[in-house]
C-alpha cells in the first residue's frame, strides 16, 4: 500500500503542472484587470497602464507564468494584489472557516443522513421509507440561500440562539465557542447533502439486499439487524464512501452561496470575490490548492475502498 | 449629605472628565459593509467604501462643513496672493501621526507631491502647480502657473484626495497603493488590522489633536467615542438587515429601495438617508461608431428617454430618487436648470424623426451595462425598450464590471455604456469633464468653457460658467444623466449622534452607543 500511495503521489506532479498552465491561462485570459478595479471609475487609461506596470502585469504572459511557477515550487504563491498579504496567509484564513464548516456539515450528515438512510432501506415501502424519501426530496430541492435566510430569521433574529452571520477565528476572542457561528450555516449546507446521502444509502442497500450472499445470510437465520449492518450496509458503504469524499471536497470549495448568506470568510467566497476583483495571485493560489485537495481526497477515497473491499487491490 | 454637595461633586466630576479628556463611551461599532475596499490609500483609490473607512484614519488640510463649503482640518487658514497664484497654507500646531511623530510641513509637501504625481484627482490641480514647498515651521506654499479656482474644493475632497501621510511613507510611494503597514494618518482612529474577508479594524488614537469649534459636517471638533470601529464585509443584503435586527451589527450600508417602507416603519431600525445623491450616467462614444460627432443623433437618443419609469423600476420609493437634470442637486450652490429642458422628454415619435434627420438608418448601437450594480441593469432594460420604440436598434451587451471597464477603454467596442457617479463638491470632479475619461468628450466648445471655468476664482463667475457647460452637455450629449438617487443606510436605534443624514460617507467620530 505504501508503494501504491507513493506512486499515486508521483502521478500528481504532471497533473498539477498541466493544471497550473490551465489555471494561469484561464485567469489571465478573462477580460478585465486588477489595476482598473483598484483605481476605480475615475481612473484614466493612463493611470491604469501605470499601475499595471507597477504590478508587473505588463510582462509577456509566458514570463509571468514562469515567474509564478518558480515561486510556487519554492512554496511562495505570491502576494494578493488587494490585501497586500501573502496568498498562502489569505487562503489559510479562508481554509480555517471552510474546513470547520465542512467538518461540522459532515457531522450533521452522518448524524442524520446515515441512520435515516438505513431505516428507509430496512423498512422499504413502509411509512418510514415514504417519510424519509419525501423529506429527502424536499430538502434536496430547497435552495440553500432560502433555507439560510429562514434559519437566520428564526434562530438569530427571532429566538436569538445563534449569531446571524460572520465567523471569528478560533484563535480570536471566544475561542472554541466561536463554533456556534457555524451551526446555522452547517445545518443549511447539511440539508441538501444529507438528503442525497439518505437516497444513496437507501438505493445502495436495496441493491445489495437483492444479492445472493444476503439471501444466504438470511437463510442461515441471522438476526435481521445483523444482516442489515454486517452484510448489506457494509457492502453498500463502498458507493457511499466515494460520495462522502467528494461531498466533503465540494463543501470546502463550493459553499459560496451559504458563505455569502452567512457572511463567512471561507474559500468559496474568497475565490468569487477574487475573480470579481481580478486578484490573479489569489485566484491562482486557491484553484491550485483546491486541485491538490481534490487529488488528495481522491487518493484517500481509493485507499478507503481497499480497506472496505478486499477484492480491490492496490498496485 | 446636603443636596448641594451632590451637585458640587457632580460638577467637579464632570469638569475633571472634561479636562482629562478621557470620557469616552467606549465599545465597538460594528459596521456591515457591502464588500471590501480595494485599499485605504486615499491618494489613488476613489472607492466610496474605502473613504468610509479611511476618513477616520487619514485627514487632509481641508474638509467640508454641512453646507459643503471647504473648511480647515489640518490647516487653520491660508493667504492667497491677489493674482491667485501664490497660496500660503498655515498648518495646525500639535498634530501627531499615529506613529507618534509630529506632523511637519515636510510631511505635507511629500504627501501633496505624491498625490499630485500619482493621485486619482491630483493631476487636475497639479497640472497648474509650479512648486510646493515648506515656507515656515507651520506653513506650506503652493505656487500656481495660473489661477485655479477649484483648488480648495479639491484639497478638501478626501476621496482620491490629498490625505496627509508621514513623509517617510509618501516619499517612497508611487502609483501602487500603499500597504496596510503604512496606513499612518492623523485621524481620530488608527489602523489596527485587516483580516481578509473578515474585517477592517480601527482603534481610537489617544493622542489625537482635534480641530476646534462646534462639529459642522466633517469639520469642527472630532471626538472618538468608540474604542474600536470594525468594518465587516456582509455581501448579502438580507443578512445585513437581519444581522442588524439581531443585534450583530450597529450599522449597515447600501440597503435597496424595496425594503425602505418596511424599515422606515420598523422601530428596531433607524434609516439614514445619504444627503449627497449618486447619479447614473450613460456615456456616448465620441471617438468611434455612429455617435461620433453626430450630436443630432445623440439628441435623438436623449429625446427618446423618459427617465421617470426607469427610476421607478430601478430604485423604487419616490423618496429615494429625483428626476433632476441638474448635475448637482437642488439646494447645492452648483444647482442650475440650464439645458435641463431636454433631460427627460420621452417623445418616441420626435426622437424617430430626429434620428432620421441625423442620418440614422437602423445600424446597431452597442450599449454596455454591468450586472454588478442592479440599478444599472434595471435602468438599461427600460432605456433599451424606450429606444426600441423610437426605432433604435440597441444591442444590449451585459458584462461583469471588470470586463466592462476593460472594454470601455477600447473605442471600437461600444457606443453607449452605463456607469454611476458619486456626489462631488465641485463640477470639475465630474468624470465627463475629464477629456481622457472613456467617451473622450473633448470638443473645442468644451475646452473653451473649461479653461474659463478653472481659471476663475470668483464663485459667482464660476457658477455662471458651469451653467453654460451643463447647457453644452445637453446639446452635445457626451453623457446622459439618469436622475438623482438617494442611497440609504440603517442603524441601531442605540447609536447616538448620527444625525438624520450623512453628507457623503458616514462618520463615527462624535457617535456613541
Amino acid at each position: 500500500m505504501l508503494a501504491y500511495t507513493l506512486n499515486r503521489l508521483l502521478t500528481l506532479i504532471p497533473t498539477l503542472l498541466a493544471a497550473s498552465v490551465l489555471i494561469f491561462l484561464f485567469v489571465h485570459l478573462i477580460p478585465g484587470d486588477p489595476a482598473s478595479i483598484l483605481l476605480g471609475d475615475a481612473a484614466t487609461p493612463e493611470d491604469v497602464a501605470e499601475l499595471t506596470r507597477a504590478l508587473g502585469l505588463d510582462a509577456p504572459l509566458w514570463r509571468q507564468y514562469l515567474l509564478w511557477l518558480g515561486n510556487v515550487l519554492r512554496g511562495d504563491l505570491g502576494t494578493s494584489v488587494f490585501f497586500r498579504e501573502p496568498v498562502l496567509a489569505v487562503i489559510g484564513d479562508g481554509a480555517e472557516t471552510s474546513l470547520l464548516l465542512a467538518g461540522m456539515t459532515m457531522f450533521w450528515i452522518v448524524l442524520f443522513g446515515v441512520p435515516v438512510g438505513i431505516a428507509a432501506a430496512m423498512r422499504h415501502g413502509s411509512w418510514v421509507d415514504q417519510l424519509a424519501s419525501g423529506g429527502a426530496m424536499l430538502f434536496a430541492s430547497v435552495p440553500t440561500f432560502w433555507l439560510g435566510l429562514y434559519l437566520i430569521l428564526i434562530f438569530a433574529v427571532g429566538l436569538g440562539w445563534f449569531p446571524s452571520s460572520g465567523f471569528p477565528s478560533l484563535t480570536d476572542e471566544g475561542g472554541v465557542l466561536n463554533l456556534r457561528y457555524l451551526v446555522l450555516p452547517s445545518l443549511t449546507l447539511a440539508a441538501p447533502n444529507a438528503a442525497l446521502i439518505i437516497r444513496l444509502i437507501r438505493a445502495s442497500m436495496l441493491d445489495v439486499a437483492r444479492e445472493d450472499h444476503v439471501r444466504t445470510a438470511r437463510a442461515k437465520g441471522l438476526h435481521p439487524t445483523r444482516v442489515a449492518i454486517r452484510h448489506i450496509f457494509r457492502n453498500a458503504l463502498i458507493a457511499v464512501t466515494a460520495a462522502f469524499g467528494f461531498t466533503f471536497a465540494a463543501l470546502v470549495s463550493e459553499a459560496v452561496v451559504t458563505e455569502t448568506v452567512f457572511s463567512l470568510p471561507g474559500i468559496g467566497r474568497l475565490v468569487v470575490q477574487s475573480i470579481l476583483r481580478r486578484d490573479y495571485p489569489v485566484i491562482q493560489g486557491v484553484i491550485l490548492i483546491v486541485v491538490v485537495f481534490y487529488m488528495i481526497v481522491n487518493l484517500l477515497v481509493d485507499l478507503a475502498y481497499a480497506r472496505l473491499d478486499p477484492r480491490v487491490s492496490l498496485k | 449629605m446636603h443636596p448641594g454637595t451632590y451637585l458640587k461633586l457632580l460638577v467637579a466630576a464632570g469638569a475633571f472628565a472634561a479636562t482629562a479628556g478621557i470620557a469616552h463611551a467606549g465599545g465597538t461599532l460594528r459596521y456591515a459593509t457591502i464588500g471590501e475596499p480595494p485599499s485605504l490609500d486615499q491618494h489613488v483609490v476613489t472607492s466610496d467604501l474605502a473613504t468610509t473607512i479611511a476618513h477616520h484614519v487619514f485627514e487632509g488640510l481641508y474638509t467640508f462643513d454641512a453646507s459643503n463649503s471647504p473648511i480647515g482640518l489640518l490647516a487653520t487658514g491660508e493667504t492667497v496672493s491677489d493674482d491667485g497664484t501664490n497660496i500660503a497654507i498655515t498648518l495646525r500646531k500639535g498634530v501627531k501621526f499615529h506613529n507618534g511623530q509630529d506632523m511637519t510641513p515636510a510631511d505635507v509637501v511629500a504627501s501633496l507631491k505624491r498625490w499630485g504625481a500619482f493621485g486619482a484627482r491630483g493631476g487636475l490641480l497639479f497640472g497648474n502647480v509650479e512648486s510646493v514647498a515648506a515656507t515656515g515651521d507651520h506653513e506650506v506654499t503652493l505656487r500656481l502657473s495660473r489661477p485655479f479656482g477649484p483648488w480648495k474644493n479639491l484639497m478638501a475632497f478626501i476621496n482620491g484626495g490629498p490625505a496627509i501621510y508621514p513623509a517617510s511613507v509618501a516619499e517612497g510611494a508611487g502609483k501602487e497603493p500603499i500597504a496596510p503597514q503604512d496606513y499612518i494618518g492623523t485621524g481620530p482612529y488608527r489602523f489596527s488590522e485587516w483580516q481578509p474577508n473578515r474585517h477592517v479594524e480601527l482603534v481610537r488614537f489617544d493622542d489625537y489633536a482635534s480641530p476646534s469649534g462646534a462639529a459642522d459636517g466633517y469639520g469642527g471638533t472630532r471626538v472618538a467615542e468608540f474604542d474600536t470601529l470594525r468594518f465587516i464585509p456582509v455581501p448579502d443584503v438580507g443578512t445585513r438587515v437581519s444581522g442588524l435586527k439581531a443585534g450583530d451589527y450597529d450599522y449597515a450600508e447600501s440597503i435597496p429601495g424595496d425594503l425602505y417602507a418596511g424599515l422606515e416603519a420598523d422601530p428596531s431600525v433607524v434609516t439614514i438617508l445619504n444627503g449627497g445623491p449618486i447619479f447614473g450616467l450613460v456615456f456616448m462614444n465620441s471617438k468611434d461608431g455612429p455617435l461620433r460627432e453626430n450630436f443630432a443623433l445623440r439628441r435623438a437618443i436623449q429625446t427618446a428617454l423618459d427617465k421617470v419609469p426607469a427610476l421607478q423600476v430601478a430604485i423604487g420609493p419616490e423618496g429615494l430618487w429625483r428626476a433632476n437634470g441638474s448635475f448637482l442637486p437642488e439646494g447645492n450652490v452648483w444647482h442650475t436648470d440650464a439645458g435641463t429642458g431636454s433631460f427627460s422628454m420621452g417623445d418616441a415619435d420626435k426622437a424617430r424623426m430626429m434620428a432620421e434627420d441625423a442620418g440614422y438608418a437602423g445600424e446597431p448601437v452597442k450599449f454596455m451595462v454591468s450586472t454588478n450594480y442592479p440599478f444599472h441593469y434595471d435602468t438599461a432594460i427600460v432605456y433599451t425598450r424606450q429606444l426600441a420604440q423610437a426605432g433604435f436598434n440597441i444591442d444590449l451587451q451585459v458584462y461583469d464590471w471588470a470586463t466592462l471597464i476593460e472594454k470601455r477603454a477600447q473605442p471600437d467596442q461600444w457606443d453607449l455604456f452605463f456607469t454611476h457617479h458619486g456626489f462631488v463638491p465641485d463640477p470639475i470632479l465630474i468624470s465627463v469633464m475629464n477629456d481622457s475619461y472613456p467617451g473622450w468628450w473633448a470638443t473645442a466648445e468644451k475646452a473653451g468653457l473649461k479653461g474659463r471655468f478653472t481659471a476663475s476664482a470668483d464663485p459667482d463667475e464660476r457658477r455662471a460658467i458651469w451653467a453654460e457647460i451643463q447647457a453644452l452637455i445637453y446639446e452635445q450629449v457626451p453623457t446622459m444623466k439618469t436622475g438623482d438617487i438617494y442611497t440609504y443606510n440603517i442603524a441601531s436605534p442605540a447609536l447616538r449622534g448620527l444625525g438624520e443624514a450623512t453628507l457623503i460617507w458616514p462618520h463615527f467620530w462624535n457617535v456613541s452607543k
